[in-house]
């Protein structure tokens, strides 16, 4: 994300991708994931989803922006360059995630959150791994 | 790239169908809501808080006696008006978070901490979260009373009142509310307040609450009055014994036959 003292994320344009629903073939997968329009999802209001999605990483980019201009560029490249070693883990598939060296670098170790209680709750473990593997390194 | 930022934890594939739903003219179902009348107030040695007991869903009372009083820490108490299950789950979030700043810190939990966390997150959901909250307490630094309003935006006053009933309740605050009251006083006040408001709102009704919070104890009276009580039935609708006479009676032991056999030295923990 560009350098941004913003706090609350902008409404800007929203994007729909298929990436995310993407079979071996490229289209969107109907069986797994059922019909879906990209035009209905762009015209749709969806402002709420937006700003909660991108509530964490705007924050984090108006701290790290703070910190590029009171202490220099390295700064916020150290604190990135950490994450980024403890967040690649080949190893762990993909349930249950769980990661506390990164949770206590972004500093939330110590609060709960919805996501906490919340997540996960919709669809149990996955019974084909090999889709998850796949689609984990193809991203 | 890894992406190390969390998802929001709600799922929003059912928004579009919801977004289609209300332009065709379909509303959301009503959530339970506690229509209320939840007041505040700092007397010499700490906080009272009130709250009526009503939980309405729309025209009809859902809960004749539910608790609007919820617990935030032990000498930090949070009232709560609004959807009764963001009330809930709010607070409850907020407590346990709490807890665990006041573990790390190992200092008494102040109340603009959790003023401050409750504000926060409540302008992260742009009043979607339809919870407005009065929250008291007494800390190191005193007592401390604040509103919170389901968009985020906080008060800090010496006396509040929140919910439906809110005029009505602070109608008797305005004209009796005196700085240093002695605890009976301020007892007094917010009774009469929550009882304004339950008379003379639709939304707010049963009985009366409080809590009264000092430096050294947190006292919850439950039910403190009830003036609303249902009036015994006047005609009793069971029928003495001997109403009827009974022709035949007939025991059947469902115990036929017993016979006990000791399996091996018995069942007992082995501690040789």
């Amino acid at each position: 994300m560009e350098p941004s003292l913003r706090i609350v994320p902008a409404n800007n344009a929203k994007n729909a991708s298929l990436r995310d629903t993407a079979n071996s073939l490229g289209l969107h997968d109907t069986l797994q994931y059922g019909p879906r329009s990209l035009a209905a999802e762009l015209k749709s209001d969806g402002s709420l989803k937006e700003r909660l999605q991108n509530w964490e990483a705007t924050q984090d980019n108006a701290k790290l922006t703070l910190q590029r201009n009171i202490y220099g560029m390295h700064a916020p490249m150290r604190l990135m360059m950490e994450r980024r070693i403890v967040a690649s883990n080949p190893h762990i598939t993909d349930m249950p995630h769980s990661n506390i060296h990164l949770d206590i670098l972004m500093g939330r170790d110590e609060t709960i959150d919805p996501t906490d209680i919340f997540l996960g709750m919709e669809s149990g473990p996955s019974l084909d791994i090999h889709k998850e593997m796949e689609k984990k390194f193809r991203v | 790239m890894e992406n190390v930022f969390r998802s929001p934890g709600f799922d929003f594939s059912n928004e579009l169908r919801n977004n289609f739903m209300t332009e065709k003219g379909l509303p959301l179902p009503k959530a339970t809501s506690t229509g209320t009348t939840i007041v505040g107030c700092l007397f010499k040695d700490g906080i009272v808080l009130g709250a009526d007991t009503r939980a309405t869903e729309g025209p009809i009372v859902a809960d004749k006696n539910c608790e609007k009083i919820h617990y935030i820490t032990e000498s930090i108490r949070c009232c709560g008006a609004g959807t009764a299950a963001d009330t809930e789950f709010t607070t409850a979030l907020i407590s346990s978070n709490m807890e665990l700043h006041g573990l790390q810190t190992g200092r008494k939990p102040r109340v603009v901490t959790a003023m401050t966390m409750l504000k926060q997150m409540l302008f992260r959901y742009q009043g979607q979260v339809g919870a407005a909250l009065v929250l008291g307490g007494v800390d190191s630094t005193g007592p401390h009373l604040f509103t919170i309003h389901p968009h985020g935006s906080t008060d800090k006053l010496p006396y509040v009142t929140m919910g439906s009933g809110s005029l009505a309740a602070m109608a008797v605050f305005e004209s009796g509310w005196k700085a240093n009251m002695e605890r009976e006083d301020a007892l007094n006040l917010v009774k009469a307040a929550i009882s304004a408001g339950i008379f003379n709102d639709l939304g707010s009704g049963s009985n009366v609450d409080a809590c009264i919070i000092t430096e050294h104890s947190t006292e919850m009276l439950r039910n403190v009055e009830m003036p609303n009580e249902r009036v015994q039935k006047e005609r009793d609708y069971k029928f003495r014994r001997g109403t009827t006479a009974w022709k035949k009676e007939d025991v059947r032991k469902l115990i036929v036959e017993e016979q006990v056999t000791i399996l091996g030295p018995g069942d007992e923990m082995d501690i040789s």
